[in-house]
């Protein structure tokens, strides 16, 4: 991966701004139970570790955004090694948008990759 | 890009407050809270080694403070835009900047900060000249030692809880000071070193110097606004007295004599706009006392994260 050049940096940022959301939203809507936001950090990380979704920072100001949005549920529970952890769960509303993302994600993938292909 | 190793999360926390300085106080909490989260669970899961190590593996993946910042800055830009309401926004007209004063939140909060400044200094100085004092006092006795050092810690204490107020009232954001862990063997050497710590920094001492300078400041701060605010109303306030509750005659009871000629019903209605005009010439002052007081204020008490 060149990192070094300047167009692929801001490319690459660009792409993931864009999907970050959908990607947070679909993990967090894939789990069984409510996640705060390290553990979140640590399933992406093993999903691709070379973080091509960003910096896993970049993650808590999209999950605050998606939360008072209405997408994602959140509460507080306290911890032992540090500060209360704020727990994230999908609502109603996040499971419906959530579809919708995954369609249009599905229709931009293919238009991509027919425009790549051909 | 270079990476600048943090010996604590401490430390990256302070780098980011700093790096978010000029944001929203709101967001800068949010994102203290949520880095303070991830490094903490980050460092517990590797408890076994030593904090600053695990550090410099895990900010790789988690992001400078810089990066961090970014990130948030455009989150809020972007998507939180539209949840909140907007900031207010600057007037850039001449008009719009003097009469601007009367809407904007800061003017009020330092208006209220000169009237408290009067309550805290007296505190604050009875606090510090007495401390001395006695600090001095009990100095030949066996327990001078530690009545001195107490006083000086309640000092520290009184530099943060004032810190607070200004940060909330004039909006100079003001850094909490960085936790000090002295890396010690026993119990008491720790406690002797940081001791020593609390004596060697000089913001112990200017802020027993601001403690005792407010009580003046505080003085002058309180008749200041008092007489201040007294006057533009009563400017505004006296044609309407003087006419309609007929003290006397048709007369303001009094004006100074710059505005001797307007002491007669109706010129003397020429007091409403003048006392309107002084209440904002009041007004912007308050303003300006309150940032600047902010600025000393963060000089004296608090060390300011490089």
């Amino acid at each position: 991966m060149d990192t070094e050049n300047p167009l692929v940096r801001k490319f690459e940022k660009e792409l993931s701004a864009g999907s970050v959301a959908l990607v947070l939203l679909s993990v967090i809507g894939r789990a069984t139970e409510p996640l705060y936001g390290y553990q979140i950090a640590k399933r992406l990380e093993t999903a691709d570790p070379e973080l091509a979704g960003g910096k896993q920072g970049a993650f808590y100001p999209v999950l605050r955004s998606l939360s008072a949005a209405g997408l994602l549920d959140s509460f507080v529970e306290p911890s032992v090694s540090g500060p209360p952890r704020k727990y994230y769960r999908i609502t109603e509303q996040g499971r419906d948008v959530l579809q919708a993302w995954k369609a249009s994600w599905q229709r931009m993938k293919t238009f991509v990759d027919s425009a790549l292909e051909a | 890009m270079s990476r600048v190793a943090y010996s604590s999360i401490n430390e990256y926390l302070n780098a980011l407050r700093v790096a978010l300085r000029d944001a929203d106080p709101a967001l800068l909490q949010d994102a203290l809270y949520d880095a303070e989260e991830y490094l903490r669970a980050a460092c517990a899961e590797q408890s076994e080694r030593p904090e600053a190590e695990v550090l410099a593996e895990v900010i790789g993946q988690f992001g400078s403070p810089e990066e961090l910042a970014a990130g948030y800055r455009e989150t809020e830009a972007t998507v939180a835009k539209a949840l909140r309401a907007p900031a207010p926004k600057v007037p850039s007209s001449v008009l719009g900047k003097i009469f601007g004063v009367y809407v904007d939140p800061r003017t009020y909060a330092s208006l209220f900060y000169m009237f408290l400044a009067f309550v805290t200094g007296i505190f604050y100085f009875t606090w510090a000249v007495t401390g001395s004092a006695m600090s001095v006092g009990f100095a030949i006795l066996i327990f001078g030692v530690p009545f001195f050092l107490l006083f000086i810690g309640s000092v520290r204490l009184i530099s943060l809880v004032e810190g607070r107020i200004i940060e909330v009232l004039l909006g100079e954001r003001m850094p909490r000071r960085p936790v000090y862990s002295p890396q010690g063997n026993s119990t008491t050497q720790r406690i002797g070193q940081r001791i020593l710590a609390m004596l060697k920094d000089p913001r112990t001492w200017s802020t027993l110097l601001y403690m005792a300078a407010m009580l003046p400041i505080g003085i002058v701060y309180f008749t200041a606004a008092i007489i201040g605010l007294a006057l533009s109303f009563a400017m505004m306030a006296a044609p309407f007295h003087g006419h309609f509750f007929h003290l006397g005659h048709d007369t303001v009871i009094y004006v100074p004599w710059v505005l001797e000629g307007f002491s007669e019903w109706p010129m003397s209605l020429w007091l409403v706009p003048i006392g309107f005009l002084a209440l904002t010439a009041v007004l912007h002052v308050a303003r300006l006392v309150g940032r600047l007081h902010g600025k000393v204020a963060k000089h004296l008490l608090v060390r300011v994260a490089a």
